[in-house]
């Protein structure tokens, strides 16, 4: 699934915790890890981050450390398009400001650029990754069933008790009103008809991914999906949640007219995972 | 001046057979896969000087101009276009629209220039039919025909769209941005077409047309982000769906009389706060959908029957005018949404089921012929070539749509 992974790391106090949860995420993967740290190098840095690895049970072998000085969001990307990294690992804060929200922070930029996986960490654990409940949409994302596959992953690998797929009613109070016409028994079957052809697309996909001992729950949501979504993640308390990549890349203009995952970018309810598989090298 | 107890019970019982009439007969247009609309047309046309006015003279104004009844009735009526505009606003999803890229962007470019620029020949070439005093009541007569012929009806084409099981495919949603933003740019010309007429205020057309854009501009921003900030706290401190219903109709009918007190209809500030309310993440869907029942099922059956009883279909029926308003239309649309599609990667055949979706004018058509009706720009003849117009490109839409995707080979 992944095979090499970046952790993005500055010495903030979550520093050891990033570092538990990328460790946690390169035994399960059976990945390599690039721990980047934008700035210069220091052979205390570098010695800190060695031994909190090694304490977490990585050999040397599975992870190196690169320093690099530059921008941070442009070195980070550059090096994840160098290394070829198929999941970057980095913290982010949970909400901006609106004046940052606007203007971009480091996290937000990589989230919104980078052309790989990225997970954002908002509330690492010094105890590696730890999931409850995951939840995962399962939207038109040309990475819908990679999204799925790495939710039944990792809810297998942590014992997760739930994994939450959702899945948006495009337009629901339209697409009623479009049925005014009808009869009460035609409305109703129409209604169902609408909610029942979203559920057996998730269960088409679940059909294709191995997802034993795990519990699923198909939740179909309506309204602004992005943020319905957010609101969903908040309500059932989600540890991770899971989205595909968007099939195209996101404009600065999509801040205003928000893309669904701007309304997620702009307050992040827990951890948020974008999966962006390569599909060729898959 | 007070209204007498005689016209009070008058306008009661305009108010229910209006509604009674139109009821029986959009359920006969249902019995034939027909819109609404249809129906509600027919009953006016029936209990109107058409038919009741013509054969029962007496009984027509016994029952629809006792006294003042009439003009509260009237008033009803404003109130009822008023709120389609507004239920046409929320429909509109800027995030839908901005998300279907160029596609929708070339669909709905050309679905708008094209049709645009046949209307807007029309009146200099059918000079008999569009009678004007000036230069500058031409070029509005234009302006208005050139936006009647590009504006597209969209719960029309949902409806179609779901009857066709395409709704949430690709063809399906760039109809629909495609017809979002054609809406939204055929009401913001119509307003400045109307605030070159300018009528029955002191304002001048400059003053009229910056406070128009400034008014758009400052609702699709900041009014937006305002009600976005303030809906969460209606929700969560007033009676659902009460409170929201009751705010939602106040500031639509607010932004109504600024839009009609600055010489511009009143329905364009209702469409306005229905776009800049509609998106908003707070409002909910139930919240829509109840909006839409209760104005399509209440206000819109009053209106559009209130058609039929304002203007006689028989005496201002004109056959070369229709078929020439009918054809314009129809090629307009086909052409100009057609060739949009085609550009934007759609096979042939799905171009022209695009250009047929697009094609539906419905109620909206019927509501800009009316505004039109209203400041002098077309005479009744016109307005029933129109309203005709509309039925038509409603009613063939999906079976048009249906035959040529019949034939379109599986992918």
């Amino acid at each position: 699934m992944f095979s090499r992974l970046c952790l993005a790391i500055a010495f903030s106090p979550r520093f050891e915790a990033l570092l538990a949860e990328a460790a946690f995420l390169t035994k399960l993967f059976n990945a390599h890890l690039t721990v980047l740290h934008v700035g210069e190098e220091k052979q205390e840095n570098v010695d800190a981050i060695s031994q909190t690895l090694i304490h977490k049970t990585l050999n040397s072998s599975q992870f190196r450390i690169i320093c690099e000085a530059g921008s941070p969001s442009k070195v980070i990307l550059s090096v994840c398009k160098r290394e070829k990294i198929d999941l970057l690992i980095a913290g982010a804060l949970q909400k901006e400001n609106i004046f940052k929200y606007y203007l971009g922070t480091i996290g937000r930029t990589i989230l919104r650029k980078a052309r790989c996986s990225v997970l954002m960490l908002t509330n690492p654990s010094a105890d590696g990754m730890s999931l409850t409940n995951i939840v995962t949409l399962a939207e038109d994302s040309p990475f819908v069933e990679e999204a799925i596959a790495i939710s039944c992953t990792l809810a297998q690998a942590s014992h997760a008790k739930w994994i939450h797929i959702v899945r948006e009613l495009k337009m629901f109070g339209l697409t009623l009103s479009a049925l005014e016409q009808s009869t009460e028994k035609e409305y109703d079957n129409q209604r169902h008809h609408l909610l029942q052809e979203e559920i057996d697309k998730v269960e088409s996909i679940l059909n294709r991914v191995p997802h034993s001992n795990v519990k699923v729950n198909i939740k179909v949501i309506s309204g602004k999906s992005g943020f319905e979504l957010t609101r969903f993640a908040r309500k059932k308390n989600a540890d991770l949640l899971i989205v595909g990549a968007p099939n195209r890349r996101i404009y600065f203009f999509d801040r205003f007219f928000r893309h669904d995952l701007e309304y997620v970018f702009a307050d992040m309810p827990c951890n948020l995972l974008i999966v962006q598989v390569k599909k060729d090298e898959n | 001046m007070r209204i007498s107890h005689h016209e009070i019970t008058a306008l009661l019982i305009q108010l229910g057979v209006m509604l009674l009439v139109g009821r029986l007969f959009s359920e006969l247009a249902r019995k034939l896969k027909q819109p609404a609309v249809v129906g509600e047309i027919l009953a006016g046309i029936i209990l109107g000087p058409t038919l009741l006015g013509y054969f029962q003279p007496e009984l027509f104004e016994k029952i629809f101009h006792l006294g003042q009844s009439s003009l509260v009735l009237d008033g009803f009526v404003q109130v009822a276009v008023v709120l389609l505009l507004f239920i046409a606003g929320l429909e509109v999803d800027l995030h839908i629209v901005w998300q279907q890229g160029k596609q929708a962007l070339f669909t709905s470019f050309f679905g708008l220039v094209i049709p645009f620029a046949f209307g807007f020949a029309l009146p200099y070439f059918l000079n008999d039919y569009f009678v004007a005093a000036t230069d500058h009541t031409r070029l509005a007569q234009a302006l208005f025909m050139g936006i009647s012929m590009a504006i597209t009806a969209l719960p029309v084409i949902v409806r179609i769209l779901m009857d066709l099981n395409m709704f949430k495919s690709k063809m399906g949603m760039l109809v629909i941005s495609s017809a979002m933003i054609t809406d939204l740019v055929g009401w913001l010309v119509l307003s400045v077409v109307l605030s070159m007429m300018g009528r029955m205020n002191e304002m001048s057309w400059f003053n009229t047309l910056w406070l128009t854009l400034g008014f758009t501009l400052l609702m699709l921003t900041i009014g937006r982000a305002l009600i976005n900030k303030a809906l969460p706290w209606v929700n969560k401190y007033t009676a659902w769906p009460g409170g929201l219903l009751s705010i939602s109709l106040a500031l639509c009918f607010l932004a109504a009389a600024f839009t009609e007190y600055i010489g511009i209809h009143a329905i364009f500030g209702a469409f306005i706060i229905g776009v800049a309310l509609g998106d908003s993440e707070h409002l909910p869907e139930r919240a829509k959908e109840i909006v839409h029942q209760f104005i399509n099922n209440i206000f819109a059956p009053l209106f559009f029957v209130a058609i039929g009883l304002k203007v006689n279909f028989a005496a201002n029926f004109d056959f070369v005018l229709t078929i020439i308003i009918i054809i314009i239309a129809f090629a307009g649309k086909i052409i100009g949404s057609g060739f949009g599609a085609r550009l934007g990667g759609f096979t042939l055949r799905e171009s022209l089921a695009v250009g047929f979706g697009m094609n539906a004018r419905g109620a909206i058509e019927i509501v800009l012929g009316l505004v039109a009706l209203e400041y002098g720009l077309i005479n009744e003849t016109i307005f029933v070539s129109l309203v005709i117009m509309a039925l038509v490109t409603s009613m063939s839409s999906g079976p048009l749509m249906k035959l040529v995707l019949k034939f379109q080979p599986k992918k």
